[in-house]
């Protein structure tokens, strides 16, 4: 249960004054578990293209129930349109007002998911037009689905179509309830990179995966949700938290490794611990964080610093290392926490903001160093995450925070790590050089 | 030649050739939870507990959940009469194999060396491939000892089948049998305490008061510069709150040292020099060290940092004070040198598990006097000296504390380290001994070697 | 208009002064009647910013046979949420009286660990209000979240029955479950009770209800001699399943016959792996070697 106010506002009498009185009503999120249905209903695939007709057979395969139109008043699980061959804004009307149609059938914590092309690469200014319409589109859909339902886009870059490994990969993310928080957001599959898990369960069987920060909180988290998703995991934090790293890695089968990642040489002491103790390494997440904040009119340079070389500088330092190993080059994966103050920023966090943008910055730029090993490098943004870090802001200014987003509540901690484990997987080859974010479609600075 | 003492045999001609062939046994690594002082972190702590936190650490570190280890053995030395299982009972609270056997060993303060020493002999001989050894003591939660009148009452009670005879054997009952006895740490032969025993020796030494403390302070800069460089990281793991030896005292120094005033020997008058600066301090802790044949550790990719190449054991006979209590390893390390054909200029690294300050000056001292070593060693002059900026480099129990039987596993892991770290930065392989004197006149000491 | 908002309490409640009141609310519902209410209060109790006492800690895990590790036992959490949970039956607005209710039934779900140092929130609150063969039974959920945190790391829900009370427009349920006749297995491990059990684990729990401290105060209350804590029986079974279980799992308990102090009670613990190898589940029930009735049964999974 997310928080007392959902709670409350979801039980009898809550639920009817909160109505009265107008006040948010947040949804209790359906949440991944293993064995569920991917989605809670059919799936209704509209366009007429061949990549709509192509995806229609593919979910079919998947076992889902999909409908190439809505039959009326049947509840539905998922409306997918696929706009991949727009080439002027005339071409929405009809998906989109056949969408409209069945929206209201749509069941709580149902999907609505878009496939289209990237505007910049469009040839024609009717094209570019379509294409960018897509965004204002479905990020205006997102705040108006209810009850924990999301709608997320998927960006077709040229030389993929709606079947590319990492297209479905991201059709079946934004299906199930892995992505329960993520809403209004688009991912770019770039390339035809990728494979479609042979266990879907265990997406990550047989991968070994380096966890910062793994002691607590999100990182902690992270370590089980890949461990879930069967990865073998090295779980890294200060030597201060060892106990609770030791306690994390015997509940996940892992094995521990107290270290500080400021260190000069930690990147190659991760890097010989996996390979060392596990034969490989496949996936680095870098989650390790902190805040200090202060205005910047009274931030000191201890403050700045410890912040800037932490979240940033380290992360850089051990990707250096990362990049220079013969044992990172079999379709590696990095995944990098980012933040949503990062992008839009916030009040007293100069420095953490600062040091969230350098890792979206870091991401872009190293994506194309990655790409020649069948590797890549994402980051996710968590928005605002229920965690330990999150529970020092005051109480006020954090009740009003975890409501500012269309979902109208704050995330977990699971969140991130589903995300987390999404991009980390081989289903997502296709996806490089992103930013995720995990934050229910926040308001500011969408 | 006779010697009024414990003769070493000639290293030529030893009769090493007739000793079976036997493969290597090797430390993979360690971990110990920060030693804390007595009534600190830990007080409510059990041996248990803490040997349970111990192995706990050292499985998540080498991610041996589930596994079936071929033996564990631990021990401590103050010990309550239920812990007889002390650690059976500790690995079936850990996250190790239910089916993974043990013992128990008990061997004063050198029981942890002797639980390297015992299961690296099972490795070499084949019979196991895996091990943990360790151990584990606690000053705060030792066991209350009942007076003897109070323990002849309460049997005969058990006994008694009539209430008249219960009356009786109650009425037998004098207040002063109600007192419990502290456990002691003083010799039984001799009623001494160990301090005392060492301040005897301390004087017959003729070790000066500025010299302990220096050793002292050495092994708490020591100490705080191996925490600093991080050296622990990957030997430690927190519990209770504690992250780092709570007996440290970094900002220590000979002018504090100095102002400390001397608890034993004060009987001796002027030669009383040894304070609580320069003797360790009560301490709870527990470590444990993870041991391997080659082909265990290769099979689950473990690292190899150094193997158990040989150990000695020797005792002194102090009852009447022919040798200070804790000088048997004056007598261990040149028969252990001598079979296998080394001298102390081989070595790297020394860890003489500082029981006192003046212990380690005391052996250095009989080490290095030319008539000690032709009367009582047998040998044609002095043992030989040992270079002292190879000794006890990231400190030893002054500054880290000693819980008893905790002490030999924190030195092993250490030494084990910095023995592998050594051969990879000079690129030769690398040595080193490890010396424990402990209660009983006795002492344990060990060779080893990087890998 | 007033919003049903959760209570939010400064601190834990003292169970002491819920048990006092307690005693003076059922003396003065005999006086002046029962208002017959069958509404459950909908607002929740909360409490923020709990700290854990290591000596108590420790204490606890000493007396339930867990080992002194830094993680906190299922059974621990359960007795310091405890008061917060009774609070909530305390309120005037809870239609049962809280003294005499009986524990019927105990799951928890033990998501994540939860370490001393943490710092905890947690709330509590009833629901669930329905009938039973003889009487009324109602849930208490409690849910334990580490500070400020969303996520539950902890969610209790105890059962309990109030004897012999019915109330309007709840229906006794019309079939009785036919109980199974009980046979004992061979048992796997013999507990030795003393007549301290109670007041051992009041001191460590805090539940210092009379009826479990000596045989005057649980006669004050109708019972026969002194009866054991039934989340101290469960506790411990828990402790004897052993580590095997890991720090997330789940743990329920069905209570049967109340355990008289002093007593010997039999225990049986079963064990099942998957087909990898790795723990599944292990049921245990207990029983009283001489009469061969059955105390409780439950079982603790992986989850």
């Amino acid at each position: 249960m997310a928080d007392t106010y959902a709670q409350l506002v979801n039980s009898g009498p809550g639920r009817n004054l909160a109505r009265k009185l107008g006040l948010p009503q947040p949804a209790v999120l359906r949440r991944y578990e293993p064995g569920q249905p991917l989605v809670a209903g059919p799936v209704v695939v509209l366009g007429d293209t061949a990549g709509a007709d192509k995806l229609a057979a593919e979910l079919l395969s998947w076992g889902l129930d999909v409908r190439r139109h809505a039959v009326p008043a049947e509840k539905l699980g998922a409306i997918i349109l696929v706009l991949d061959e727009l080439g002027h804004p005339a071409d929405l009307e009809m998906p989109v007002l056949a969408a409209a149609g069945s929206l209201r059938d749509l069941r709580a914590g149902g999907r609505v998911i878009t496939l289209s092309r990237p505007a910049g690469e469009a040839s024609t200014p009717e094209a570019a037009a379509a294409r960018q319409g897509v965004d204002g589109f479905l990020r205006s859909l997102a705040k108006e689905l209810r009850a924990g339902a999301t709608g997320n886009g998927v960006l077709l870059a040229d030389g993929t179509t709606s079947t590319s490994p990492s297209a479905l990969g991201a059709v079946r993310f934004f299906l199930s309830a892995r992505s329960a928080f993520v809403d209004g957001q688009f991912l770019m599959v770039s390339t035809e990179d990728g494979a479609l898990p042979e266990d879907v369960e265990r997406p990550l069987a047989g991968k070994v995966a380096v966890v910062t920060g793994a002691a607590r909180g999100i990182g902690a988290q992270i370590a089980r949700t890949l461990h879930r998703d069967g990865a073998t995991l090295v779980l890294v934090d200060i030597p201060g938290a060892g106990d609770q790293l030791a306690a994390v890695a015997n509940e996940v089968h892992g094995t521990a490794l107290q270290l500080d990642i400021t260190g000069a040489d930690a990147g190659r002491r991760i890097i010989d611990h996996a390979v060392q103790r596990h034969g490989r390494l496949d996936i680095v997440v870098h989650n390790a964080g902190v805040t200090r904040d202060k205005l910047l009119a009274n931030m000191d340079q201890a403050r700045w610093n410890q912040v800037i070389n932490i979240n940033i500088a380290a992360q850089l330092r051990i990707n250096q290392a990362l990049l220079a190993s013969e044992h990172f080059r079999s379709s590696p994966r990095i995944v990098s926490v980012a933040s949503t103050s990062g992008i839009a920023g916030n009040r007293g966090q100069t420095n953490y903001a600062a040091s969230k943008g350098g890792v979206m910055g870091m991401v872009r730029a190293s994506a194309p160093l990655l790409t020649s090993n069948g590797g890549t490098i994402n980051a996710v943004a968590p928005g605002f995450i229920e965690t330990d870090m999150t529970a020092r802001i005051p109480f006020g200014v954090r009740e009003v925070a975890r409501r500012l987003n269309s979902l109208q509540q704050g995330g977990l901690p699971s969140d991130v790590a589903e995300a987390i484990a999404f991009l980390a997987s081989d289903a997502a080859g296709g996806i490089n050089g992103e930013v995720l974010r995990v934050c229910g479609q926040n308001l500011v600075g969408a | 030649m006779s010697t009024d003492g414990q003769s070493t045999p000639a290293a030529e001609g030893s009769p090493r050739a007739s000793v079976p062939a036997t493969r290597r046994a090797v430390i993979v690594g360690a971990n110990r939870i920060p030693f804390a002082r007595s009534g600190g972190a830990y007080a409510k702590s059990s041996n248990q507990d803490m040997l349970t936190a111990a192995l706990d650490g050292l499985i998540a570190r080498f991610g041996l959940q589930d596994e079936r280890i071929g033996q564990v053995a631990a021990g401590a030395v103050l010990k309550h009469s239920r812990d007889f299982n002390l650690t059976r009972e500790a690995v079936l609270g850990s996250a190790l194999s239910a089916e993974t056997p043990v013992y128990d060993l008990q061997q004063a303060c050198a029981t942890g060396l002797e639980t390297v020493v015992g299961l690296a002999n099972k490795i070499k001989l084949g019979q196991i491939d895996s091990a943990i050894a360790g151990g584990v003591d606690s000053a705060s939660d030792a066991p209350v000892v009942v007076s003897e009148g109070l323990r002849e009452v309460v049997l005969d009670l058990h006994r008694a089948k009539t209430l008249p005879q219960r009356l009786q054997i109650l009425a037998r009952l004098r207040p002063k049998d109600l007192a419990p006895l502290a456990p002691g740490t003083a010799e039984p032969r001799t009623g001494l305490s160990m301090g005392e025993h060492q301040a005897l020796t301390t004087a017959q030494w003729k070790i000066p008061r500025e010299a302990q403390d220096e050793l002292a302070l050495n092994s708490h800069r020591n100490l705080a510069a191996a925490y600093e460089s991080g050296f622990f990281d990957d030997l430690m793991t927190p519990y209770r709150g504690l992250t780092r030896d709570g007996n440290l005292r970094a900002d220590t120094s000979l002018e504090k040292l100095a102002s400390l005033k001397p608890v034993f020997g004060r009987n001796l008058g002027a030669d009383a020099t040894m304070t609580a600066g320069n003797s360790t301090p009560l301490t709870d802790g527990a470590s444990t060290v993870l041991l391997a044949s080659d082909e265990w550790a290769d099979a689950r990719d473990l690292p190899k940092l150094a193997t158990v190449v040989d150990a000695e054991a020797a005792a002194v006979d102090f009852v009447h004070g022919k040798d200070g209590l804790l000088m048997a390893p004056v007598f261990a390390v040149p028969r252990l040198l001598a079979r296998q054909n080394l001298t102390l200029a081989d070595f790297d690294y020394f860890e003489i598990h500082e029981a006192f300050a003046a212990t380690v000056l005391s052996t250095l001292a009989a080490w290095e006097d030319e008539d000690f070593g032709r009367t009582r060693m047998g040998l044609d002059g002095a043992f030989g000296s040992i270079d002292r900026s190879r000794l006890n480099v990231n400190g030893s129990s002054l500054a880290a504390g000693h819980p008893f039987a905790a002490t030999g596993g924190r030195i092993v892991g250490t030494l084990a380290k910095m023995l592998h770290a050594k051969a990879a930065s000079t690129g030769r392989p690398a040595r080193g001994l490890v010396s424990v004197c402990a209660a009983g006149g006795q002492g344990v000491v060990a060779i080893l070697e990087s890998l | 208009m007033t919003l049903a908002q959760p209570v939010i309490l400064a601190e834990m409640p003292s169970l002491s002064k819920l048990y006092v009141n307690a005693a003076a609310q059922a003396a003065r519902r005999r006086l002046l009647g029962t208002h017959d209410s069958a509404v459950l209060p909908a607002e929740s109790h909360e409490v923020r910013g709990v700290r854990v006492g290591v000596e108590n800690l420790t204490a606890y895990q000493h007396l339930i046979g867990e080992t002194a590790s830094d993680v906190l036992p299922a059974g621990f959490i359960h007795a310091i949420a405890f008061p917060l949970a009774m609070s909530v039956l305390n309120r005037d607005d809870f239609p049962l009286p809280l003294l005499g209710m009986i524990h019927l039934r105990n799951s928890v779900q033990q998501r994540s660990p939860l370490v001393f140092t943490d710092v905890l929130d947690m709330t509590a609150r009833v629901e669930n209000l329905r009938g039973h063969r003889s009487g009324t039974q109602v849930d208490v959920v409690a849910e334990v979240r580490p500070g400020g945190s969303g996520e539950v790391y902890w969610r209790g829900v105890s059962t309990y029955l109030s004897k012999g009370v019915f109330l309007p427009g709840i229906d006794k349920p019309t079939a009785v479950p036919p109980r199974a006749d009980f046979q004992p297995p061979d048992p796997t491990a013999l507990w030795h009770l003393g007549v301290d059990t109670g007041r051992a684990y009041a001191a460590v729990s805090g539940d210092f209800n009379p009826i479990h401290l000596s045989v005057l105060s649980a006669k004050a209350l109708g019972m026969r001699r002194s009866i054991a804590h039934g989340m101290y029986l469960a506790s411990r079974a828990l402790a004897d399943v052993g580590p095997a279980r890991g720090d997330s799992f789940t743990w329920d308990v069905e209570f049967e016959a109340p355990v008289f102090l002093p007593s010997r009670v039999a225990l049986e613990i079963a064990t099942e792996h998957s087909g990898s190898g790795s723990w599944k589940h292990s049921r245990f029930v207990a029983w009283s070697p001489r009469s061969g009735r059955r105390h409780f049964s439950g079982t603790v999974a992986a989850l």
